[in-house]
């Protein structure tokens, strides 16, 4: 079981308190009607999927109720970071 | 309106007595959800202090949340609802029922399926969390109780998996 640190609880709690979010910092387009058919496409599918430091996005769903973002090492599935929505990238 | 409904409890006589835990079913009472960014206003409303720190609880009222606060108080209890102002307060009363396990094996007994570290969790501490895949609030109210907030259509199920739980200390 892995233990994620929320950052609102500011505390470390169990994986099963948690659903994941997909991947973080993805800021919809704020005009999507002027994007090409591809780029909304990008926009909702394409994913960056990289091996190794991943940015997401966690909801501590059974606790705080919040978003937060996390940095994930996708091979050791370590978490480096996790800081509240809204923050720069870390 | 609630009081005029014929009141069904979901688990019917929670009676469990163990060596060094016993569980029972708490009475009715009045629960609030309170939502605000506010907390001020809210508590300028009230009249009562809200605790800030997420995971605590002062005088009935649990910190679940940065903006979420779930208020218990005796059975009957309104609250004036704040027309007009920058918050929600919802009577949630009959949302869930309250289970409490008492004892010195208590935290054992609850430790089956809560992954948190109950050691660490002071008395005064109240926290949304989960028993096995049960959305729970636990609360513990004094070093050796803790109570159970949970959704009555789950409680049937609660109240047998922690009297499976306590079976050994029987």
């Amino acid at each position: 079981m892995l233990l994620i640190h929320c950052p609102y609880c500011d505390e470390a709690r169990a994986e099963i308190e948690f659903a994941y979010a997909g991947e973080a910092h993805i800021a919809r387009p704020p005009d999507p009607a002027a994007l090409s058919d591809e780029d909304w496409t990008h926009y909702l599918f394409i994913r960056s999927n990289p091996r190794g430091r991943h940015h997401e996005r966690w909801r501590h769903i059974h606790g705080c109720g919040r978003f937060f973002n996390a940095v994930r090492e996708t091979v050791s599935d370590k978490f480096e970071v996790t800081y509240k929505a809204g923050e720069p990238r870390r | 309106m609630s009081e005029a409904l014929a009141r069904t409890d979901p688990v019917s006589g929670l009676a469990f007595a163990g060596q060094g835990v016993t569980l029972s079913l708490a009475g009715p009472m009045a629960r609030f959800s309170l939502r605000t960014r506010q907390p001020e206003a809210l508590e300028q409303l009230l009249g009562i202090e809200l605790p800030r720190k997420i995971g605590t609880s002062h005088d009935g009222a649990a910190c679940l949340g940065p903006d979420e606060w779930l208020l218990r108080a005796p059975a009957g209890t309104t609250l004036a609802m704040g027309t007009g102002l920058p918050l929600a307060i919802t009577e949630v009363s009959e949302r869930s029922v309250c289970l409490i396990a008492e004892g010195a094996r208590a935290a054992e007994v609850l430790a089956a399926g809560c992954p948190l570290d109950l050691d660490r969790f002071a008395v005064g501490r109240a926290t949304r969390t989960v028993f096995e895949t049960v959305e729970i609030v636990l609360l513990r109210t004094g070093d050796m109780r803790f109570e159970v907030e949970v959704w009555r259509s789950f409680a049937p199920w609660l109240s047998m998996a922690l009297e499976s739980a306590a079976r050994p200390l029987r």
